[in-house]
């Protein structure tokens, strides 16, 4: 009971600030893939009244990653069994170029306007179809997605300092008189204050181990991989062995860095 | 006889406040038995901190063990503080560690191997006629008790000089005597420095030791 009652007062904070940085970093990661098969998925179509060269269509904005030309066949399959042959061979003779053009980034809705307006200038282009509507929808989602994932972990980040505070004034009350008798007795700082620390590794590798354990347990869980591969998020590709090494690092350096708090202040007080 | 604490125009004060010794001058010798007496608040204490370090002068002149302190950066404090033994009124002993563990502390400082420090305690414990009560806990003790753990840390590590702030201030009248004849069996057996403050010396004690007083921030010795 003395145990979890010493180390439940880091232990708890660290974790949640360790679950929220790993959080941050997959969710980060998922967005970007979100984003990213947004932009494959996505294609401008540029319509102009004769022929458009490829290159210039990729020159117009940097924005612009591929440009292709759209077989007028393809267009006409969809309507030639609705039309006469007469009339299929009238229009093949009058109907205009398509162009598909790939972004290299998914754009906000004000860069978009603004490449409409660059393929417009452009010598022959006679209509833009950028798909406002479903983009600005799918950019709004994207950006809301965003802003929730800072504004969620920056708060699980604050409260969990504010823990952190609360358990390093905790740890001096608790630890201040034993360190002064020590002192009394010329002990060096290193050995006043070794319980301290061996307190902050515990913590910091039972937090470690929690965060650790919860998301391999997550990654593991059938229903939250059915609900990334829903939206089209390689689990895989979201999550990365890398990212314990760096909880680890974080974990340790805010529990040495409490423990050293102490230590100086205790120096200072002494 | 060498010094074992000279002190000349010794000055003492708090931050932001009136000095409390104005002028300390005198010499504790090697093996002594000195009481320190005065009035409540009239620096007793004040003086036995600085003469561990706690407390740093603000003029004159003053070596412990024959170190500056006016001089003594934290390292040399360590280390000088491995050489004294300090006896508090209220025992200051380590609520977590047991009695054992508690004496063992200044030989674990020294960095002595444990079956040493072990050693050492029960030796001390017997002394202190403690020794069945090895492993328990501070609290678990009575006042007295607490006192004789605490004398005998403070006797754990040879120390050459020891310094006790009203040993006896919390103690019934058999547990100060039990105290007392311990403070005085150090000085005699161990040939051990001992400087005592308290309110009242022990009438058994009073003729046969040394006695300084402190009055109006003056340090006057009555031998």
């Amino acid at each position: 009971m003395t145990f979890v009652r010493n180390h439940l007062g880091l232990v708890l904070p660290l974790f949640a600030i360790l679950f929220a940085l790993e959080y941050l970093m997959v969710f980060e990661r998922a967005v970007t893939r979100y984003e990213e098969s947004l932009k494959d998925q996505y294609r401008v179509i540029v319509v102009a009244d004769r022929s458009v060269k490829a290159a210039d269509l990729r020159n117009v904005d940097v924005l612009v990653a591929e440009a292709e030309p759209v077989d007028p066949k393809q267009v006409l399959q969809k309507i030639r069994r609705r039309i006469t042959p007469e009339s299929l061979k009238k229009l093949q003779s009058v109907i205009p170029s398509f162009y598909l053009l790939g972004l290299r980034t998914y754009p906000g809705s004000h860069r978009l306007e603004k490449l409409k307006k660059e393929l417009l200038a452009l010598p022959g282009v006679k209509e833009v179809q950028i798909f406002k509507k479903r983009h600005d929808r799918l950019y709004g989602m994207l950006l809301f997605m965003k802003s929730n994932l800072y504004l969620f972990s920056l708060l699980i980040g604050w409260i969990a300092l504010l823990l952190i505070v609360k358990q390093m004034y905790i740890w001096q009350l608790e630890h201040k008189e034993r360190m002064q008798i020590m002192a009394y007795f010329g002990a060096p700082v290193w050995l006043r204050s070794g319980v301290l620390f061996r307190l902050a590794f515990v913590d910091a590798f039972l937090a470690w181990l929690l965060t650790a354990g919860l998301t391999i347990y997550a990654f593991n869980d059938p229903t939250i991989l059915a609900l990334l591969r829903q939206m089209h998020i390689d689990p895989a590709a979201i999550w990365s062995l890398e990212d314990f090494g760096r909880l680890a690092l974080v974990g340790f350096a805010i529990a040495f860095a409490s423990a050293f708090w102490v230590v100086f202040r205790f120096r200072e007080e002494s | 006889m060498s010094d074992v604490i000279a002190a000349r125009n010794l000055k003492l004060a708090y931050p932001r406040h009136e000095p409390v010794i104005r002028d300390g001058s005198f010499r504790i010798h090697s093996k002594e038995f000195v009481f320190i007496t005065g009035a409540s608040g009239s620096g007793k204490s004040t003086l036995l901190k600085s003469l561990y370090g706690a407390m740093k002068p603000i003029g004159g002149e003053l070596q412990v063990g024959g170190i500056d302190m006016m001089r003594i950066n934290r390292s040399g404090l360590h280390k000088l503080r491995r050489h004294i033994g300090i006896v508090f009124q209220d025992y200051k002993l380590i609520r977590e560690w047991t009695v054992e563990k508690n004496v063992m502390l200044p030989l674990i400082i020294a960095g002595f191997p444990k079956d040493v420090c072990r050693s050492q305690a029960a030796k001390l414990l017997n002394h202190v006629k403690l020794a069945h009560k090895a492993d328990r806990y501070p609290m678990e003790l009575s006042g007295g008790e607490q006192q004789r753990v605490a004398l005998a840390r403070a006797l754990a590590h040879n120390p050459f000089l020891i310094l006790a702030d009203e040993p006896t201030g919390n103690l019934d009248e058999y547990s100060a005597q039990v105290v007392w004849e311990l403070l005085e069996r150090a000085n005699q057996e161990l040939e051990t420095t001992v400087l005592v403050v308290t309110h009242r010396i022990p009438e058994l004690f009073a003729a046969d030791h040394r006695h300084l007083m402190i009055e109006n921030g003056v340090v006057y010795d009555l031998r």
